[in-house]
């Protein structure tokens, strides 16, 4: 049987990688609800996210500067792309967003690595303390993500629900068209998501950035964890990637305390038995296409 | 063109003999295959044999998931899964039971089969942006698979080794790579020869109307799922046939072969060779391959060169090599016979 102390800070660290994994996702869904893209560049802002960490962070001296500095240049960079490429190809059919997307993913590594190289680089960890959890000792730091988590969470939950803009985004997700008939301007919309998407998916990179090493292939390390969040929660829907991720955080984390192998594995296993009973998903839509 | 030259043949043939229109009528349909493969065979004059061993094993790879977004209308981010349940297969034969390369391959096409069914009547109910999505998480799984969980028998990263085991064969010898090269040859031919056929097929015809629409299919009699089954098995099971072929050239099989970050490979060529045209992926592995050749020789950083790349393709139109020129040849030599009254093959 497992030790209780282990339980304890298996499920701790399952919550924090379950929390980074949400913050990750989250703009691959709201992306797909609205504009109907699968945008795999997200990948490449949590990337740039971790690294812009690193760089400020040693520069500074903060993690917390360069947490910040992550997430603004994410969201510049994020907002550049959807200028210059993304409005483009809105119209066009969904696998076309996929394969863009996903060159712009392998130029931005290229690019990562003319920068900063090829070498894995370490991020010191900002608070050292640990709290005690239910008789366990637990590093602060996880505790803080999950924290972060579950208030950017709230956050968005009150701008879709509870601002003119936020309920705009939620009617184009059930249907651009009428919006737009509204005399609403739906490719503004289209550029703020876009924009917060990226900026999220730069905060989760900054945040895990302590967690682990930052290198140039980090965003396609997580490409397929991010995949199987979303494809676990439905694409499209922000209470589907929450609870999916935690779903998959925890499966990671307490699988590989029963057999290493398993942290990497047993995902995809539970992903595959819930596409058995639910082609689209927990949450996911019904809708194909607009 | 094809199609022109085989009315332009049919047409003139028909005063003559049964035999001479059937002889005919057969030449019209292989003339351009054999052209193809012909004009490969001549590229080893002139370019180095492991890069067109290497093009040509990519364009099998790829033919397979061209097949599947062009015809059947399925992105498949996984082709690499069926890559190398194909090459580990004849790995795993060559490196602890047998020595002949030719059984590695048929026992590589065998598996790919098999787990190809295991997993299709599950993955072909799903809508193409799951679809897409849930083949990279099987690449993914068969990576770790390979690398961690059967480490004891795939010698994790170390990979497998078995270059000297493969045993000479009389006529073509699999171990040297001139004589590889015929045998690829032999073989692309017979699978493009394959992939042609299912193209004039009513098979073939059912796959794009299930592409286009699914609910006419569906009224005219036929079944959705059974089509697209089919067209699963036949299509992976080629990219199976494309990893044996891999691991007998090479000798070597690694999980790298299955890594994430070489996902988009096939969907990215048959993008830019032309997603449906039937030789668009011999165009765009040509393309690819040497451009991948020409400028990891330049620059390390490749990803660079070739993301951006992508997005321009892309961009530029959803064409690619072949689907843009192939028109404009086929105009090029309708008037050229015009003009010199129908002398010209």
């Amino acid at each position: 049987m497992i030790d209780a102390h282990l339980l304890v800070s298996g499920v701790i660290f399952g919550l924090s990688i379950g929390s980074i994994y949400f913050l990750m996702t989250i703009g691959l869904s709201l992306c797909f609800g609205l504009m109907r893209i699968i945008s795999l560049d997200q990948l490449l802002y949590y990337s740039l996210g971790a690294y812009l960490t690193y760089s400020i962070s040693l520069a500074t001296g903060s993690l917390w500067l360069g947490v910040l500095g992550g997430v603004v240049v994410a969201a510049v960079v994020s907002r550049a792309v959807e200028r210059l490429i993304f409005q483009r190809i809105y119209q066009r059919e969904l696998t076309f967003s996929m394969i863009t997307s996903f060159g712009i993913l392998i130029g931005g590594v290229g690019v990562i690595k003319y920068f900063w190289g090829l070498v894995p680089r370490p991020v010191a960890v900002p608070i050292a303390a640990q709290v005690d959890v239910l008789g366990t000792a637990v590093p602060a730091y996880r505790l803080v993500v999950i924290a972060i988590a579950l208030a950017v969470y709230a956050g968005i939950w009150l701008f879709l629900h509870r601002t003119i803009i936020g309920k705009a985004i939620r009617a184009g997700i059930e249907d651009a068209e009428h919006v737009e008939g509204l005399g609403i301007n739906v490719h503004r919309l289209f550029t703020l998501t876009f924009v917060i998407a990226g900026a999220l998916s730069g905060l989760a990179g900054a945040l895990h950035a302590p967690l682990i090493m930052v290198d140039p292939q980090m965003g396609l390390e997580v490409l397929a964890f991010a995949f199987m969040v979303v494809i676990i929660g439905g694409l499209g829907s922000i209470k589907g990637t929450l609870i999916s991720s935690l779903i998959v955080g925890q499966v990671i984390s307490l699988g590989s305390l029963i057999y290493a192998p398993l942290a990497q594995m047993a995902p995809f296993a539970v992903m595959l038995l819930i596409l058995l009973v639910r082609p689209t998903g927990l949450y996911g839509s019904s809708l194909v296409k607009r | 063109m094809s199609t022109a030259s085989a009315g332009m043949t049919v047409r003139r043939s028909k005063a003559a003999g049964g035999i001479r229109a059937s002889a005919a009528r057969l030449f019209a349909w292989w003339w351009d295959l054999l052209l193809a493969f012909s004009l490969l065979g001549l590229l080893r004059f002139v370019a180095p044999l492991p890069f067109l061993n290497e093009v040509i094993i990519f364009s099998i790879y790829t033919i397979g998931c061209n097949f599947l977004l062009g015809r059947v209308g399925f992105i498949s981010f996984g082709q690499p899964a069926y890559l190398a349940v194909g090459a580990y297969a004849t790995a795993f034969y060559l490196y602890y039971f047998g020595t002949n390369p030719y059984l590695g391959i048929l026992i590589g096409l065998g598996a790919g089969m098999a787990v190809t069914l295991l997993v299709g009547p599950l993955f072909v109910r799903l809508r193409s942006d799951y679809f897409a999505l849930v083949n990279l998480a099987l690449a993914v799984i068969i990576y770790y698979l390979m690398q961690k969980v059967l480490a004891d028998i795939t010698h994790g990263d170390n990979g497998l080794w078995f270059l000297t085991q493969i045993s000479s064969t009389p006529v073509l010898d699999l171990s040297r790579p001139d004589q590889f090269f015929v045998f690829a040859c032999i073989v692309g031919l017979a699978v493009w020869a394959f992939y042609k056929y299912l193209d004039d097929s009513i098979f073939g015809a059912c796959c794009l109307a299930a592409k286009l629409n699914d609910d006419k299919l569906k009224f005219l009699g036929y079944s959705n799922y059974g089509i697209r089954l089919l067209a699963f098995v036949i299509a992976n099971s080629t990219t199976a046939l494309a990893g044996a072929m891999y691991a007998v050239y090479l000798g070597f099989v690694s999980p790298e072969i299955t890594s994430p970050a070489r996902a988009a490979d096939p969907v990215v060529v048959t993008i830019l060779g032309g997603a449906g045209t039937l030789y668009g992926p011999i165009v765009g592995s040509l393309a690819y391959t040497g451009m991948k050749d020409l400028i990891s020789r330049v620059m390390v950083n490749w990803e660079l060169v070739v993301g951006f790349l992508i997005v321009f393709i892309m961009l530029a139109g959803e064409q690619g090599i072949w689907g843009t020129l192939q028109p404009r040849l086929k105009k090029l030599f309708t008037r050229r016979r015009k003009s010199s009254g129908g002398g010209e093959q």
